[in-house]
């Protein structure tokens, strides 16, 4: 009786966030609108940097994982204003708020989905990016998922939060890149220069430094999320 | 607003005017020139004092928004604006002197140096802030949000460093508070009277801090009358 307690309750906040994942994904699969607009803006990045950037003096490997990186920023951008622009419409946030769920939980399930999705979006990108950059990746396939994996974490954490903060916003759209892009600065240099060291065959051992601190940044701000997402979903 | 307090801030004022005045007359008069960089490194005190108001004005904001999350009270809203706004303007000082120092120095106007590039980032940071808070309508929504901002912002700044840090850098290393100690490898002359910046400006911050507070104050009351007299009838 006394050990049950606190399980029942554990179980009890994974089903909700379990719940607000599902939901997300389910209507992801109904209209399959946010993905589709992800990655073709993702890859149209790609396109117009080939284009603004001459590769025969620039070599492929030095530039290709900033561009990289500025694409899964831009397109993960689209997602993120998206995920909470959805629940605003027909009052579905409101929804969410009145029903008995945590709002660590609505947190939690919102980063989860919005992770994923990005996730699902950067992995179809790499063998396109592979093949029009001429950069081989499978070698250093393993580390690389690494880097990616703990990137685009910090990007969502603080992404989540600066998303349901700005879908109350009149000019959220503006105002989401505006709010997140000088946040993630350490992020973004942190995951480009990782991706190029990966590239370059180093291991991850020569690049504690920067594990450590991309790492901590998703730790933090997931502390942090937790502590004030009440103060933001506040009705 | 009572007499007394009236006193005291005048009194302030005057106290900053006199501290500039000195301050003015050290920098100019009192101080040797630099033997390596020349007249320009005159500039020093003022680029280093605008650098360290900036920084002491964004953590107040971050202790202002803790506060205000924490308590809910409108003053430490009040008193987050108020900093946020002085720090913005400091920060653009700093990235207003430190090209016209670093141009005969470096021979750049700007060099992704890491300092610079945190000190940049830094001000983005707020100025982010600052358009958050007016594109919001006045109300506990904005305080909130402002908030959560204004801590997020601040506990950004450690990654900053390092990243950049880490990332490039040609800064000489740090003067003014070395491991050596307090000031070492500089002249007492020019210690002394970038002390005397320092505290001139730290006055002007609380000066800045007072004026402001009050038009914010006095905005609140003119809502309050127009909403008792205006709407009502």
């Amino acid at each position: 009786m006394h050990t049950g307690a606190p399980v029942i309750a554990m179980n009890r906040y994974l089903n909700q966030v379990r719940a607000i994942v599902w939901k997300d994904f389910i209507t992801e699969l109904k209209t399959r609108e946010l993905f589709s607009s992800m990655f073709i803006f993702a890859l149209l990045v790609i396109i117009i940097f080939i284009f603004s950037i001459n590769l025969s003096i620039v070599k492929a490997s030095e530039i290709g994982p900033g561009v990289m990186w500025v694409a899964f920023l831009f397109a993960g951008t689209i997602g993120l204003n998206r995920s909470f622009m959805l629940e605003k419409e027909n009052g579905c946030l409101q929804g969410l708020l009145i029903a008995p769920v945590d709002r660590t939980a609505l947190y939690f399930g919102k980063l989860i989905s919005n992770f994923s999705f990005l996730l699902i979006m950067e992995f179809l990108i790499l063998p396109i990016f592979m093949i029009f950059f001429n950069i081989d990746l499978i070698p250093h396939l393993l580390p690389l998922i690494y880097v990616i994996f703990a990137g685009t974490l910090g990007f969502c954490t603080i992404g989540t939060l600066l998303s349901s903060l700005s879908a109350n916003l009149k000019s959220r759209d503006i105002m989401l890149p505006i709010l997140l892009y000088p946040l993630i600065i350490p992020i973004i240099i942190g995951s480009v220069r990782m991706t190029s060291q990966v590239i370059a065959g180093e291991p991850l051992s020569s690049m504690t430094n920067w594990l450590s601190l991309v790492l901590c940044f998703d730790v933090i701000y997931i502390a942090v999320s937790i502590m004030i997402i009440d103060f933001v979903l506040e009705e | 607003m009572s007499e007394e307090a009236k006193q005291s801030s005048s009194i302030l004022i005057w106290l900053t005017a006199l501290a500039f005045l000195i301050g003015m007359a050290a920098i100019f008069i009192y101080v040797p020139t630099e033997q390596m960089e020349g007249a320009v490194q005159r500039i020093m005190y003022f680029h280093i004092p605008a650098a360290w108001l900036a920084f002491f004005s964004f953590f107040i904001v971050f202790i202002c928004s803790i506060l205000f999350l924490w308590k809910k009270e409108r003053e430490w809203d009040i008193y987050a604006l108020a900093s946020a706004e002085i720090g913005v303007i400091f920060c653009s000082l700093v990235l207003i002197t430190g090209p016209i120092w670093a141009r005969p120095i470096w021979g750049a106007w700007w060099v992704w140096d890491a300092r610079l590039t945190s000190t940049l980032i830094l001000w983005l940071i707020y100025v982010s802030y600052l358009m958050l808070r007016y594109q919001t309508e006045a109300g506990s929504m904005r305080a909130r949000f402002a908030a959560v901002l204004g801590i997020i912002g601040f506990l950004d700044i450690p990654f900053i460093h390092f990243s950049v840090l880490w990332w490039r850098t040609f800064h000489p290393p740090p003067k003014m508070i070395s491991p050596e100690g307090l000031g070492a490898g500089m002249d007492t002359s020019m210690v002394a009277t970038l002390m005397l910046s320092l505290g001139a400006f730290t006055l002007l911050y609380f000066v800045l801090m007072g004026q402001r507070i009050k038009v914010e104050t006095m905005k609140d009351e003119v809502e309050q009358l127009k909403k008792d007299h205006l709407y009502s009838n």
